[in-house]
């Protein structure tokens, strides 16, 4: 039992960052799997709702706005909330446009969101990062893996809401709407207007999932730092949602669990290979892989591991066999 | 006031050679290249060991600078060899990745930059590590062209000057290329209608690999004049590509003479800037140059609507 | 020799759905060939395939004896083939004048050759600095003609040049096509207009689910109760026209 008891408190560890992760992915997969938006500030987005939440739920800071030591449950909404209004100036701005420009605009979000977390020391504690998030359930159960083991649970059930509350909404005449928008650009003209506000709603609804996502992540490391949302990490979940396949909430779960194995298992790996003094080159090389890794799915597997399920409303794909 | 000016020129400059390069790729492959940037780092780095291993057959412990300027020839040559290989590798990036997603959605091609441009950052990084480092560490004297008491002065190194001069003469050659060559203008018509173009005559494959190759030679020499005038990291590229987006957009997508006054706005814009929101949030004022121009005129200052 | 022929062509999009099965035809020089048949036929995948812009999956082109099957599109003109396509046949925003220098200057073609083109035109010399986009139908029409000929083509092929426009301009179009014939030019005319295409040409060839049926002299055709029925048992609407 005892030898067991490191596996089990790793494996909580790593379900929670997945379930956390896949949360996220699923609000990456309603825009781009179901939408065709293709959104470059992922990690932005999370740090909003980390901040947003961590600032909402934490006791005071010392010079700094906060202090407010609301319940999690509304840190989370307000998370939900100011995600979702970064998306709309996002949005109401690029949406218009051919996508590439959604693509710039919302890389640009990110960096600023960035600076921000960075330099904006009254507000996100800059370089130290805001400590003391709190945790749920550290307090209800004495060991730590119980409390993750609690957190597991709630994140599973919130990725469920999140799975169930999706699926539905592709499946309603909104998410047919979606998905003719995408396959078809003309179709999309011809809603003119109409075609931009669909577009927006679904935007600023990944977005706001995706902030969900981030004051998950915030309330389970019990702190938020701008490093957690470097670029790096709007890659790894783009690589979740291609590798398990976009416009496939299923897929998204599954990517979300395999990319973070792999990058996980990767990463321990070279750090055993990689002598002290060059783990950060280590670093990098794991980096390179996955990007090639990334860029060989696209070519000769576009579909991912599950893709779109056939027969949805959505034309049947080719490719991915 | 002045001095901002001409600093904000400078890294216009700059940022406009970069953005002619992504503008270009814009206007005859038609999709926001992010693995652009990548192209200034590489050929920054590039010259930064071509330089080595010349200064090493020469036998010298560093370069002999020529006066005025904190470089010498062996520089030269090594951005011109780093220009080969910054060609080489959009073209082999090219071959390998973009090439077999043209057939597919535009945005296909976004991702694989964006993925492309996150391999070569970090291959950087493994290959020269992440320390900043310079070509030169010779100081230079900044020759001052307005008296201080003249809205605070101005004065300028010699290098800063040449990057000036060296991003004015791109724009001439190019518009010569672009309107007097047989490949500029096939160039031109790819970009206005592929399909009519292939018709017409133009070999539309050598049409992207000139794109490619030029808009890799307008990369590396910025990579090099912004190496020479501020320094040399691996995350080079990455911080100029909102800049570059910036200013092609600015100038409207896929306009080349738009791209380069879009650079300029964009440096001075950073420059003046700096003083009321701090230098800190430098980077951010490409964002909001975009949101600015999106919001009010999306096809940018020389677009055309369409 | 046939200044272009094509035999069992099979072209298309997919490898495992050609469009054009099996076509062959031939152009004698100096001839105007109609290539008829109901929307849908294949006839601009054909075309598409002979001038290289649709891959050819079977069969061979023959521009005057020598192969050109699935050579690049861009070759085509430097081997005397040049094509009108059906739709964006000009460069929009340039000028009439930029349309054709550019094109002349991306085949390395004389200055002179624009000049002449401006004798063949003298509608398109009066505007030269309008803009193409701002030119009525027949007016592109012309201005597409004109650039395909800048290269002095031995074979010209158009993609539906009657499309869209007044009676009367298909009248000057073609009018202007018989001209081009005349100075020695082969033509190949792919027509939904069947009656219009018909008086102009030498002969035509139906094309139907992208095999040709019925081919023979534009007369007989013309006269020709079968031509009327391919016609009527795909699309009504170019009965009328045709018989
Ligand atoms: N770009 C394309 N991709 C796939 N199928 C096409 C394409 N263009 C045309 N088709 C198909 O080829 C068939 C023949 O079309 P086309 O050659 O344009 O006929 P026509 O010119 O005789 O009216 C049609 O069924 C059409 O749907
Ligand atoms: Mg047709």
């Amino acid at each position: 039992m005892d030898a067991l008891l490191p596996v089990l408190s790793y494996a909580t560890f790593f379900l929670v960052f997945v379930s956390v992760f896949a949360v996220i992915v699923l609000g990456l997969n309603l825009q781009w799997g179901f939408t065709g938006l293709f959104n470059v500030g992922v990690a932005g987005f999370v740090a909003i709702g980390a901040y947003t939440s961590a600032i909402l739920t934490a006791p005071d800071y010392p010079n700094q706005v906060g202090g407010f030591g609301l319940p999690v449950v509304v840190g989370m909404v307000g998370a939900m909330v100011t995600s979702g209004l970064a998306a709309l100036v996002v949005g109401v701005a690029a949406l218009r446009l051919r996508h590439d420009y959604l693509a710039i605009t919302t890389f640009g979000i990110a960096m600023t969101i960035q600076l921000v977390a960075l330099n904006a020391q009254w507000l996100t504690g800059g370089a130290f990062g805001l400590q003391f998030v709190p945790r749920p359930f550290t307090e209800t159960f004495g060991t730590t893996l119980g409390a993750n083991a609690a957190y597991l649970a709630l994140c599973l059930a919130i990725l469920a809401l999140v799975y169930v509350a999706l699926e539905r909404l592709v499946r309603s005449p909104f998410g047919r709407v979606l998905r003719a928008i995408r396959e078809d650009e003309t179709a999309a003209q011809s809603l003119g207007k109409r075609a931009f506000v669909f577009r927006l709603q679904s935007f600023v609804i990944g977005c706001a999932v995706m902030g969900l996502g981030g004051a998950l992540y915030a309330h389970f490391v019990g702190f938020v730092a701008a490093e957690d949302f470097l670029p790096i990490l709007t890659f790894q979940l783009w690589a979740m949602l291609i590798v398990g396949g976009a416009g496939n909430n299923r897929g998204a779960v599954l990517g979300a669990f395999v990319v973070w194995g792999v990058w996980t298992l990767s990463g321990n790996l070279l750090r055993e290979l990689t002598p002290q003094a060059e783990q950060a080159r280590g670093a990098a090389l794991q980096v390179v892989l996955i990007g090639i890794a990334l860029c060989a799915m696209l070519v000769w597997r576009p579909r991912g591991l599950i893709g779109e399920r056939v027969g949805e409303g959505g034309k049947a794909k080719r490719g991915g066999s | 006031m002045l001095q901002l000016i001409a600093d904000g020129l400078v890294v216009g400059s700059v940022v406009s050679l970069g953005a002619v390069g992504l503008t270009m790729t814009y206007a005859i492959l038609r999709f926001a290249n992010f693995a652009h940037g990548e192209l200034l780092a590489w050929g920054a780095y590039l010259a930064l060991s071509m330089l080595g291993i010349l200064l090493a057959i020469g036998g010298a412990e560093r370069m002999v600078p020529l006066s005025p300027f904190s470089f010498g020839w062996e520089l030269v040559v090594a951005a011109l060899v780093a220009c080969v290989g910054a060609a080489a590798i959009a073209l082999v990036l090219d071959k390998l990745l973009f090439s077999r997603l043209r057939h597919g959605a535009a945005i296909t091609l976004v991702i694989a930059s964006f993925g492309a441009a996150l391999a070569l950052r970090n291959l950087l990084q493994f290959l020269w590590g992440p320390i900043p480092t310079y070509y030169s560490r010779e100081l230079q004297i900044a020759i001052p062209l307005v008296p201080r008491d003249v809205l605070g002065g101005m004065r300028i190194t010699p290098d800063q000057l040449l990057v000036l001069a060296l991003a004015a003469a791109t724009v001439v050659g190019l518009h010569l290329f672009l309107t007097r060559t047989t490949l500029g203008k096939a160039m031109r018509a790819t970009a206005l209608n592929p399909q009519l173009a292939r018709v017409a005559g133009v070999d539309v494959d050598g049409v992207i690999r000139a794109t490619w190759i030029i808009g890799a030679v307008l990369a590396t020499i910025a990579g090099v004049l912004a190496g020479l005038t501020v320094q040399l990291r691996p995350q080079l590229g990455f911080d100029l590509l909102l800049p570059l987006f910036a200013a092609a957009i600015l100038g409207g997508i896929g306009n080349v003479y738009g791209a380069v006054l879009g650079g300029l706005i964009v440096g001075l814009a950073e420059s003046l800037a700096v003083p009321l929101i701090g230098a800190e949030y430098r980077a951010a004022v490409s964002f909001l140059v975009i949101i600015a121009i999106l919001l009010v005129r999306p096809q940018g200052l020389l677009g055309e609507r369409t | 020799m046939s200044a272009l022929a094509v035999e069992g062509l099979i072209a298309g999009y997919e490898p495992d759905l050609p469009i054009v099965r099996e076509a062959s035809l031939a152009v004698a020089p100096g001839e105007i060939l109609a290539v008829l048949g109901p929307n849908g036929a294949g006839k601009s995948t054909l075309i598409k395939a002979i001038a290289g812009l649709v891959r050819v999956y079977g069969g061979r082109v023959l521009l005057e004896g020598e192969e050109i099957t699935n050579a690049p599109a861009h070759t085509m003109v430097r081997r005397g083939l040049a094509f009108v396509p059906q739709t964006e046949n000009v460069f929009a925003n340039l000028s009439i004048a930029e349309n054709l220098d550019l094109a002349a200057a991306i085949v390395k073609a004389p200055r002179a050759r624009v000049g002449a083109l401006y004798d063949l035109f003298p509608d398109l010399a009066r505007q030269r600095r309008l803009a193409a986009g701002r030119l009525s139908g027949g007016q592109r029409q012309m201005l597409a003609v004109a650039r395909a000929l800048v290269v002095a083509p031995r074979v010209l092929m158009l993609d539906e040049p009657s499309a869209g426009l007044s009676p009367k301009l298909v009248g000057q179009v073609f009018e202007k096509l018989l001209e081009i014939r005349a100075s020695g030019v082969t033509i190949v005319l792919v027509e939904q207009n069947v009656k219009a295409a018909l008086a102009i040409a030498d002969r035509g060839v139906i094309l139907v689910e992208g095999k040709e049926r019925v081919m023979g002299e534009a007369q007989s055709l013309m006269d020709d109760p079968a031509v009327a029925e391919l016609y009527l048992g795909r699309s009504g609407r170019h009965a009328g026209e045709g018989a």
